[in-house]
């Protein structure tokens, strides 16, 4: 850095000197000073970049949400940088290098592996699909780079060091669905219909034990195919069932056959989507109008804090559509990043682990979580992380729950 | 107890309708040129995308697309036959099925590349709407799939059974060899019936549209039915496979109504293996019609 300032000063000195001399001799030094010139190291001139991973599948059947992801990532980075980087390095620059992890979990551990190897990486984030995340943090705990994630799965919680998680947990989504049943009907009657893969029973599971401790009635608990041809049948069991509310543990096709089903049967029933593809844009494009009312959980929604909304305009800017919770929480996750990096005053990935550890926010970009607060404990996870309630609104995803999070009435149907 | 036994007996013959023109496109396939098409599935998916291509950018009711479909779906039928199965077909039949296999993957990640894995729905009037008869609900873009598949397999039967190509065809499914030395032209005949085959499926595609996603791998849902549609039909009979379809829709619903609601393939495929096991030529009995 200071030899940087130096040879940049002498080459001024020189330079200015070779008009009033000799063709020859300013051609000697002109030469002599572009040696110089050349003999500093580009990167001299400027501090030296972050080198921040990012892990997401951008093809594949996951690409939808991770090429979203990509372009968060993106202009969370662009963000940091115009407010001048790191500046307790020197003003560097976040430098972001993406890998597609292809949806795939071979994929996922070959390229975490090639990317930290590849790279002198400060920190990773990644991959948003727990499947794919628990994988890649793996990787990262044992070449000790620290891992920040939105992935929801209780799984990255447990012996793990290097890995930081600033939003609710999976467990947390279960009780918040719960509670939010009593948001439209005093006696809440739900029937929970589920795929039967990991994710779904694991979810559906998670609700049918904490729903006698909210005091919430399961009249019907049911996994059914995921893939299938027609919902009708199960709408109609869901029928007889006498339910007042509908949680759907699906992916985005199912969900879209249950919901439009649910109208053609002129069922009058509140629908909780849960999370994941139930809180993206492309839901409501493909639901339209029959989307309104319903109600989900998110570990983020655009209308948390102003910041929030700042980010959300932003994104809307360059991809049209909103952010949805992993857009946005990735824009907290990379100046939580950048907080840490400040704090370590370092690039090295150790450093900044322990910088991570040490965190406590509740202002600022890195603070934009439901509840605005982020510190985490020993096992990585944000001490004040819950989720959000939230429901589609005007086309428009809407925070209605908890009450101190709620940005909206919530809106009867 | 009637009203939930009758709708779910409504259910399940809506969706049959559609498993039948999956499957009587596979069994016509089968039984006129001997091949196992792997790739019908495909082109009821690429039918939904012309559907969902032209409703989106043209603002075509995807029902109307069937006159696109069906006809783009046609020729591709018949230049597949042409300038692909025509040349594998032999005493080996395993280039045969590698043949539809490979054509299968090969359109299944086309698909992936050119319109990746979103999905895409369309929507009309009509696709959330249900005629309400008593307590039961009939939805109408289902209705309507349902009754325009029965009237194309009406069609279909008619042509089978009363034009001379149609008769040919029948004959040829019957006796290759003998259709032959009567002087039908093998090589015409099994275009149209890939034609034929590859127009159904196109058109399964456009009467799905109005209720249901396009997806690239959204072939792979129906055309697992529709394989046990046609053994279960009995291999090249064309009013064994929609009946068995109908069968097969029904049966699924009410598995998922009094089994358990990811029980419906187990229903389904416990029909084939008992079947299979009694009547091992499957329902339609020994012979193509």
């Amino acid at each position: 850095m200071k030899n940087a300032r130096k040879d940049s000063a002498g080459k001024i000195t020189l330079s200015t000197l070779s008009r009033r001399q000799s063709r020859r001799e300013f051609m000697i030094k002109t030469a002599l000073a572009a040696g110089a010139f050349g003999a500093v190291p580009l990167r001299g001139w400027a501090a030296d970049p972050v080198n921040i991973g990012a892990l997401y599948p951008t093809t594949g059947s996951m690409a939808q949400i991770g090429v979203g992801c990509v372009a968060a990532a993106k202009l969370a980075v662009d963000m940091v940088n115009e407010a001048g980087g790191i500046k307790s390095l020197g003003g560097a620059k976040l430098n972001l290098i993406i890998s597609d992890v292809q949806s795939d979990t071979t994929v996922t551990r070959t390229e975490t592996d090639r990317l930290i190897t590849g790279n002198k990486l400060s920190a990773i984030h990644g991959c948003y699909a727990s499947a794919l995340t628990l994988i890649a943090s793996e990787v990262a705990e044992r070449a000790k780079v620290p891992l920040i994630t939105g992935s929801s799965s209780d799984q990255l919680n447990k012996g793990r060091t290097y890995t930081f998680t600033p939003f609710a947990r999976a467990s947390q989504f279960a009780r918040a669905q719960l509670q939010m049943s009593k948001l439209v009907s005093d006696k809440p009657k739900v029937a929970v219909i589920f795929e039967n893969t990991a994710f779904g029973t694991s979810t559906s599971n998670g609700l049918k034990e904490l729903a006698p401790a909210e005091g919430v009635e399961i009249v019907m608990f049911e996994p059914y195919s995921a893939g299938f041809t027609d919902a009708s049948p199960l709408i109609n069991k869901v029928k007889s069932s006498g339910a007042n509310t509908l949680f759907s543990v699906s992916y985005l096709n199912d969900l879209i056959l249950i919901v439009r089903t649910v109208k053609q049967f002129g069922l009058n029933i509140s629908i909780n989507g849960g999370s994941g593809g139930f809180v993206i844009p492309d839901f409501y494009k493909n639901v339209g109008k029959l989307a309104e009312g319903l109600q989900g959980v998110a570990h983020w929604n655009h209308d948390v804090s102003e910041d929030a909304q700042k980010v959300n305009v932003e994104f809307k800017k360059r991809t049209g559509d909103f952010a949805f919770e992993y857009a946005g929480g990735l824009v907290a996750q990379t100046f939580m990043l950048a907080d840490a990096l400040e704090r370590a005053a370092s690039p090295d990935p150790q450093k900044v682990r322990a910088a991570l550890s040490t965190l406590d926010v509740s202002s600022g970009y890195a603070a934009m979580a439901p509840g605005g607060k982020v510190k985490f404990g020993p096992d990585g996870k944000n001490i004040y992380g819950h989720p959000v309630g939230v429901q589609w609104q005007h086309g428009d995803l809407a925070s209605i729950f908890p009450k101190e999070d709620a940005r909206a009435p919530v809106m009867k149907i | 107890m009637f009203e939930t036994v009758a709708q779910a007996v409504i259910n399940g013959l809506l969706i049959g309708g559609i498993y039948a023109l999956v499957s009587i496109g596979v069994t016509l396939i089968f039984g006129v040129v001997k091949i196992v098409n792997f790739a019908q599935g495909e082109f009821v998916m690429i039918g939904m995308y012309i559907s969902f291509f032209l409703a989106n950018q043209y603002g075509i009711d995807p029902l109307l697309s069937l006159f696109v479909t069906m006809p783009v779906l046609f020729v591709m039928g018949v230049l597949i036959q042409h300038f692909l199965i025509r040349r594998v077909l032999g005493p080996n039949d395993m280039p045969q099925i590698f043949l539809t296999f490979a054509l299968s993957l090969l359109l299944l990640n086309l698909a992936l590349m050119l319109f990746s894995a979103n999905y895409r729905t369309v929507h009309t009037s009509y696709s959330d709407e249900a005629f309400h008869v008593g307590g039961l609900y009939i939805p109408e873009a289902k209705l309507i799939a349902f009754v325009v598949a029965m009237a194309l397999s009406g069609l279909l039967w008619l042509f089978l059974h009363t034009t001379d190509l149609g008769k040919a065809m029948r004959a040829a499914s019957q006796n290759r060899d003998v259709a032959m030395l009567m002087g039908i032209n093998p090589n015409r005949v099994f275009c149209v019936a890939l034609g034929i085959a590859l127009a159904l499926a196109g058109a399964a595609g456009s009467l799905l549209m109005p209720f249901y996603s396009a997806y690239p791998f959204v072939g792979q849902v129906f055309v697992l039915m529709a394989f046990v549609a046609v053994v279960l039909g009995t291999l090249g009979n064309v009013m064994g496979a929609l009946i068995a379809s109908l069968m097969m829709g029904i049966a699924e619903s009410l598995g998922i109504q009094y089994v358990g609601a990811d029980s419906g393939q187990i229903v389904v495929f416990a029909m084939l293996l008992l079947t299979l096991a009694f009547k091992p030529t499957g329902l339609g009995g020994g012979r193509a019609r």
